[in-house]
């Protein structure tokens, strides 16, 4: 009897036991389920090791899908593709566009817990004129900015530039606001890992070569009270951290989000939209704006310099569709049009279009000739290291021998192409391929140093008009010009619009919708 | 065996200085520009040029040279251009992935290659040394980067037994228990290398077992799987042995497609890199330590020599 009392006590003991552990089991269950949709780690596997963060003096895209979460600048882009605030409060145009008052957000912290002010804005915007990729487009000779307060900054301009507002929003080769002790001793070299200290949502923690990035949340981050519109207004860091690993083949990117070992995958080959589409295991993420193939050809020495007539009969014999098909795929992926800008975008424009597409290989061969081609070859420099454009090249090389055109193909990788181009007697054409910037001032064909070197009269005193005013509708008249005119001189010959596709874990929600590259404020995990 | 040691290290020394020239010329000949690559698509001319004065390379490339093989001499190979680290640390960094990587492939050689080329040895000419051969025939033809991707859909995609890439260093979170990142590659890299040592093993058996002494062995009534293991394995093994070596260094610095596939932070895929990228500081650093690792190893195969026949002589 007794042995059956101690056996129930002993029943009751463990069975009391085993229910305050599944309780507590359940509880911690539910608390890890908790932390994981606010927090946990994001995994994006990209591509290749990006370039140094110091996202002034870079446009490699890696690059900047990371430096989007550390760093700010006075303004951003909304879903419109038009510039909002995000570090600046509000501006004031004085003296017909030459003088631009700027006031700054107050209460803006940067990573290492130094208050943002008018002397880091200043000294970020000094290195920026001086080294960044881009500053010079907005501080040409003559300009200069400087504080006119804690929290406001005057930039003077020679004359006045239209597109000063989405030049301070791009950051691709943009101007980011470091803290004045990193900017003002920065130069044309990267500045160190321990320097990546800016203002947004997540901060730097460390680089490991070849293995990952890594950034954390920030707490001190001080959002903006304005609902999100793609990047602008409120950003909310909801994970803890954010890895951003080089995974470099495209089969290891798809199989590791469906393992689950990624939560994010960029640039997925066109061939594996229609299965991955179909797919319950992923979510596909097709690019906001799509990136296109420009044929550039040669302003400066060669058969193609100043034979306007020529470049036009290349232009027509030009079929855009087997060559966008044979490099990306579904349709659905791309888009043959000939506006520069696509269609919704404010700068979008028929002008000139007409001639783009036409797939008219007589009528190029009738135009050569009339041009005085004798069949000299036009050398077309191409790279493997990116697939399409040597897809692109291969058809194109193909459809200018259907009409007569001799094109020789110099296959080289990126590096070499990079140093080749720069040498004018080296190419007549080269192949690369440009984002869709948020103002056509950023196209690099309007930019005569850049290799191409467009520098006509006419293209030269129409860049004058499209930058002399401030005017949104003047400005968009005078692109009309310059469109019409891209399609006369052919400075380089567009391909078509390609929208390029990443993939997700589906467990991923509010995501912001990619505009120029994916970002991860105001995403979680679901 | 100490004049020898001094003989070799004599020797060695040339081979270095030649490497050195050799790399440090091929890297600095071939076209393209570290410059551009890394400040991107829309650099001007003067920003090229200034970066490429701060890192002097505007110098003659004689100077480059000199102060490259200077600094080396002093124990510094350099710093990277896009890492901003020092190379060793670079170095270091990767070897530890590509070290384990190499090391786990040649147990999987080890355990699968020997043994089983033995086992077709002495059942030469049988249905199951076909069938071993064929299978190894097999194992050497599939691609790797083929091998591994299905390896990734089966093991980590499909089953979710193992992690389809990455590995993070066994000093981070994980610690020993990470080395299972590199079960599926080691496996993908395992499988040509082993059909090679199963095919030598074979090869190298089936020669000695023709010789006078395993013949007599036989006819004085040792029993038949001891004159395999010490009359015709031990002999044998001087072929196979020399293989490793080899096939150990080659995994080290050629594993590169496994790596790419695997989204390995190694060596192989370091190199690459670097050579696309123009990072001529990192290329030269580690091709001059892919260059030491193969003396060594080609040293320590020598001697080994020594130890697994006596009749060896080290001059």
């Amino acid at each position: 009897m007794a042995a059956e009392f101690e056996g129930r006590v002993k029943m009751h003991f463990l069975l009391r036991v085993l229910r305050r552990s599944l309780v507590a089991l359940a509880a911690a269950l539910l608390l890890t389920a908790n932390a994981n949709a606010a927090g946990g780690t994001f995994r994006y596997a990209s591509v290749s090791e990006p370039a140094p963060l110091d996202v002034m003096l870079t446009t490699a895209g890696v690059s900047l899908v990371i430096g989007m979460h550390i760093f700010e600048a006075l303004y951003t882009i909304d879903s419109h593709y038009q510039p909002q605030p995000m570090l600046a409060e509000g501006e004031t145009v004085q003296d017909g566009g030459k003088t631009i008052v700027i006031t700054l957000r107050q209460g803006v912290h940067f990573h290492n817990g130094k208050e943002m002010t008018s002397d880091d804005v200043v000294a970020s915007l000094q290195r920026w004129a001086k080294y960044g990729v881009r500053g010079k487009l907005l501080f040409v000779e003559g300009s200069s900015v400087e504080a006119s307060g804690k929290y406001e900054i005057t930039i003077k301009l020679p004359q006045p530039n239209g597109a000063w507002k989405n030049l301070l929003a791009h950051l691709e080769g943009g101007p980011a606001i470091y803290p004045s002790e990193i900017a003002s001793k920065a130069t044309d070299q990267p500045i160190a890992q321990s320097d990546y200290i800016g203002t947004g949502p997540y901060m730097f923690k460390e680089w490991r070569p070849n293995r990952d990035i890594e950034i954390v949340r920030f707490d001190g981050y001080n959002a903006r009270t304005n609902p999100g519109d793609g990047y602008s207004g409120k950003r909310v860091a909801n994970f803890d951290s954010i890895q951003f690993i080089p995974v470099p083949d495209v089969g290891t990117r798809v199989s590791g989000i469906q393992a689950g070992d990624y939560d994010y995958a960029e640039t997925i080959s066109g061939d594996l939209y229609d299965q991955l589409s179909a797919d319950s295991s992923v979510k596909v993420v097709k690019a906001g704006a799509p990136l296109f193939g420009l044929f550039f050809t040669n302003s400066k020495a060669g058969i193609l310099k100043d034979n306007f007539k020529l470049r036009r009969a290349i232009e027509m014999a030009f079929c855009r569709n087997d060559a966008l098909r044979v490099s990306f795929g579904p349709q659905a992926l791309w888009n043959a049009q000939g506006s520069i800008f696509p269609p919704g975008n404010f700068w979008y424009s028929t002008a000139g279009t007409d001639k783009y597409n036409e797939c008219d290989p007589a009528g190029a061969k009738a135009l050569a000739k009339e041009a005085g081609y004798d069949g000299t070859p036009i050398r077309l420099l191409t790279s493997t290291n990116y697939q399409t454009h040597y897809d692109q090249a291969t058809v194109f090389v193909k459809e200018m021998a259907d009409a007569g055109i001799n094109v020789q193909m110099i296959v080289v990788d990126w590096a070499t192409l990079l140093k080749m181009r720069g040498q004018p007697d080296q190419w007549d054409m080269f192949i690369t391929h440009h984002g869709g910037p948020p103002d056509p001032i950023l196209l690099t064909f309007l930019n005569e140093g850049y290799p191409g070197w467009w520098a006509t009269p006419e293209i030269t005193a129409l860049r004058a008009e499209f930058t002399g005013t401030a005017d949104l509708t003047q400005r968009k008249a005078v692109w009309d010009k310059i469109q019409e005119l891209y399609y006369e001189q052919v400075p380089a010959i567009k391909v078509g619009d390609a929208y390029s596709f990443d993939i997700m874990s589906p467990k991923v929600q509010n995501l912001v919708s990619p505009l120029f590259w994916p970002v991860f404020f105001n995403a979680s995990f679901n | 065996m100490w004049s020898y040691a001094l003989k070799r290290a004599g020797a060695t020394a040339i081979t270095l200085v030649a490497a050195s020239v050799i790399i440090f010329a091929f890297i600095h000949l071939i076209p393209g520009d570290p410059i551009y690559v890394r400040l991107g698509d829309t650099a001007t001319p003067d920003q090229v040029e200034a970066v490429r004065h701060t890192l002097g390379l505007d110098q003659p490339i004689l100077v480059q040279y000199f102060q490259w093989v200077g600094a080396v001499l002093h124990g510094d190979l350099g710093h990277s251009i896009f890492y901003d680290e020092p190379i060793l640390s670079v170095i270091a960094d990767h070897a530890e992935t590509s070290v384990l990587l190499a090391t786990i492939t040649m147990i999987w050689v080890l355990l699968i290659g020997v043994p089983v080329g033995m086992i077709a040895a002495t059942r030469h000419g049988s249905w199951l040394d076909q069938g071993l051969s064929g299978l190894a025939m097999l194992m050497a033809s599939v691609p790797t980067f083929w091998v591994g991707l299905y390896m990734i859909l089966i093991f980590a995609a499909w089953l979710g037994w193992l992690p389809s890439s990455g590995f993070p260093s066994l000093f981070d979170r994980g610690g020993i228990a990470n080395l299972r990142y590199l079960l599926l590659p080691s496996l993908t890299l395992a499988a040509p290398n082993a059909a090679l040592i199963l095919r030598l093993t074979r090869a190298s058996m089936l020669d000695v077992s023709r010789e006078d002494h395993v013949r007599t062995a036989r006819a004085k009534g040792i029993r038949p799987w001891r004159v395999v293991t010490h009359h015709i394995f031990r002999n044998a093994l001087l072929a196979v042995v020399s293989a490793f070596g080899f096939t150990f260094a080659a995994l080290i610095s050629e594993a590169v497609v496994t790596e790419t596939v695997f989204a390995l932070p190694g060596i192989g895929r370091l190199v690459v890199q670097s050579i696309l990228q123009r990072d001529y500081p990192v290329i030269q650093g580690v091709v001059l330590v892919i260059v030491v690792l193969y003396l060594v190893v080609n040293f320590l195969v020598d001697v080994s020599y020594r130890f697994l026949d006596p009749r060896v002589e080290l001059q």
